[in-house]
């Protein structure tokens, strides 16, 4: 056996290059068609912009300076930073595992020679940085016009740019496991539903977690919809060593149950997947 | 003759509307988990404007109480247009993807066909929590359900020229699938808040590029307190854009070219 030559073996460098060539293919697809990525700022614009005149009203109708430690210009760039943050992840992995499923191409992606859930990581990273770099620049200056200016530290970017990063592993691995019990039901898009209104009501999307009444508060940051994207908006537009250590505290357990959950959903799912005809 | 065609094309509507229902009724699961999923998706729109509220009681004097009626008129129009004319939402697609020729040898109108092709069964769930808020959170009168129910075909008779006139758009940008359905997704943004807040540029724009005030404001307003000018008013705004929508779907087929695609549909 000794004497097989061994054609090919890539390196450990080698079998991560074929990742980042994904992620690059994944890149340049997202921006393929500029006006279609312009259209994706769009709804990102009108909701700061909606944001602006309800939190103005609502500050000013009450008088009020602060909420939860909160300034109303704090409030709408907090929005504008989860909804660009948000809207960057589209379309979810669960949106394509769950096409991959029904329409039969599952057989060809799952087989090929990488790790299917690495495969759809780095997809879904190369989505992410194409739709980030156009939502928060438009985001950012139509921000500026609207409220006004703030101003950000560098402890806030640097830990809401790390924060980002796991909030963004977070939101791919609970989109994975949706994605992956496709394998038992393909239709998975109202499992889908009910998360992206879970991270609308409890991942400060619509409502700055600090302003929610306090029981709900103290529930909604133990849940993994709030370290997505509010946790690193909070970081870079208030920046609060306290609350730092509770965050990567919390996302750090919710990298690892979510890991395990998706590699034992993988694993399981593998074994019942039936593969439609293409 | 026109009472005629309209009278054939309701029934048959309502025909190809039975079938796509019954046909998705029969994975009876999945039917549910949509229908079921939708509802508790609703659930959750209605709890975080509950925890709004619950720090801002009032915002230039629009309450809970009017979000509640705000959310029975969005959930009932959109449910309408989903279950009846769903299919108006994959109008980009399918002329990116070169499938309108299916339609097209077909009698039937091809915008009318297009539209009742699809039934969206998530919708069920929309219109199902439309009238649970409205029976649970909305006093109840035999006026104000009547003008609720005329005001959600009307309201949702604007939304379906809307997404026409957008999704249309396709014929001559050439793939716009995202593009339309950011649009209406925009248009839907505005119809979730209090609408007092709305004024200046904002209120300019969903009085014309996005008309979400005649969607949303609107009809909450005429149920509250009805005004003829108002209704009048709407009404206009509903022909006029129905008017434009199928003229720009007219134009954009006649420059339609085919994909060539051979799609066997069953």
């Amino acid at each position: 056996m000794s004497d097989i030559p061994i054609l090919y073996s890539p390196g450990l460098s080698g079998k991560w290059l074929k990742y980042i060539a994904i992620a690059k293919i994944s890149y340049f697809s997202a921006t393929a068609y500029v006006l279609n990525l312009l259209a994706g700022s769009l709804i990102i614009l009108i909701r700061a912009w909606i944001y602006t005149q309800l939190y103005t009203v609502a500050y000013t109708s009450y008088s009020l300076e602060q909420v939860g430690g909160l300034t109303v210009v704090m409030v709408v760039w907090s929005l504008t930073l989860t909804q660009s943050f948000q809207t960057s992840a589209r379309p979810y992995a669960s949106v394509l595992i769950e096409e991959e499923v029904k329409s039969g191409t599952l057989a060809y992606s799952i087989n090929r020679p990488y790790s299917y859930i690495l495969f759809h990581y780095f997809q879904f990273m190369g989505r992410v940085v194409a739709n980030l770099g156009t939502n928060l620049i438009l985001g950012f200056i139509f921000t500026l016009i609207l409220i006004g200016n703030i101003s950000f530290t560098w402890q806030g970017v640097l830990f809401g740019t790390i924060t980002l990063f796991f909030g963004y592993i977070i939101e791919f691995l609970f989109s994975m496991i949706i994605g992956l019990m496709a394998f038992w039901i393909e239709d998975v898009s109202a499992i889908r539903w009910i998360y992206s209104k879970g991270q609308l009501v409890f991942g400060g999307l619509l409502v700055p977690l600090s302003l929610l009444p306090e029981k709900v508060r103290n529930i909604a940051e133990w849940l993994p919809f709030s370290q997505m994207y509010y946790v690193p908006a909070r970081l870079l537009v208030n920046f609060d060593y306290s609350l730092l250590h509770k965050f990567l505290i919390t996302q750090a357990v919710w990298v690892v149950i979510l890991g395990v959950a998706t590699y034992w959903t993988y694993k399981k799912g593998q074994k019942y997947v039936s593969i439609n005809g293409g | 003759m026109y009472q005629l065609t309209v009278a054939k094309y309701t029934r048959l509507t309502f025909e190809v509307i039975k079938s796509n229902i019954l046909s998705a009724m029969e994975y009876r699961v999945s039917f549910l988990v949509q229908v079921f999923g939708m509802l508790i998706n609703d659930s959750f729109l209605v709890l975080i404007w509950y925890f709004f509220f619950q720090t801002f009681p009032k915002i230039k004097g629009w309450t809970l109480e009017d979000t509640f009626l705000l959310f029975v008129i969005n959930t009932i129009n959109f449910a309408l247009v989903m279950i009846f004319a769903g299919g108006a939402r994959t109008i980009a697609s399918t002329i990116s993807k070169g499938q309108l020729d299916y339609f097209l040898g077909f009698p039937k109108n091809v915008l009318w066909h297009l539209s009742v092709s699809k039934t969206d069964i998530s919708a069920i769930g929309d219109l199902l929590c439309g009238i649970a808020i409205y029976l649970i959170f909305v006093p109840v009168t035999l006026e104000k359900t009547l003008w609720i129910a005329i005001l959600s075909v009307l309201s949702g008779f604007i939304m379906y020229s809307f997404i026409v006139l957008t999704q249309s758009l396709a014929f001559f940008v050439g793939d716009f699938e995202n593009g339309a359905e950011q649009f209406f997704q925009s248009m839907l943004t505005f119809t979730l808040y209090p609408q007092s807040i709305f004024n200046g540029a904002l209120k300019v724009i969903m009085l014309t590029v996005l008309p979400a005030f005649f969607i949303a404001a609107v009809p909450v307003s005429l149920v509250q307190n009805f005004s003829l000018p108002l209704f009048l008013l709407m009404v206009s705004v509903g022909l006029v854009i129905f008017t434009l929508a199928v003229t720009v779907f007219k134009y954009g087929l006649k420059k339609y070219e085919s994909g060539n695609l051979i799609n066997l549909n069953m």
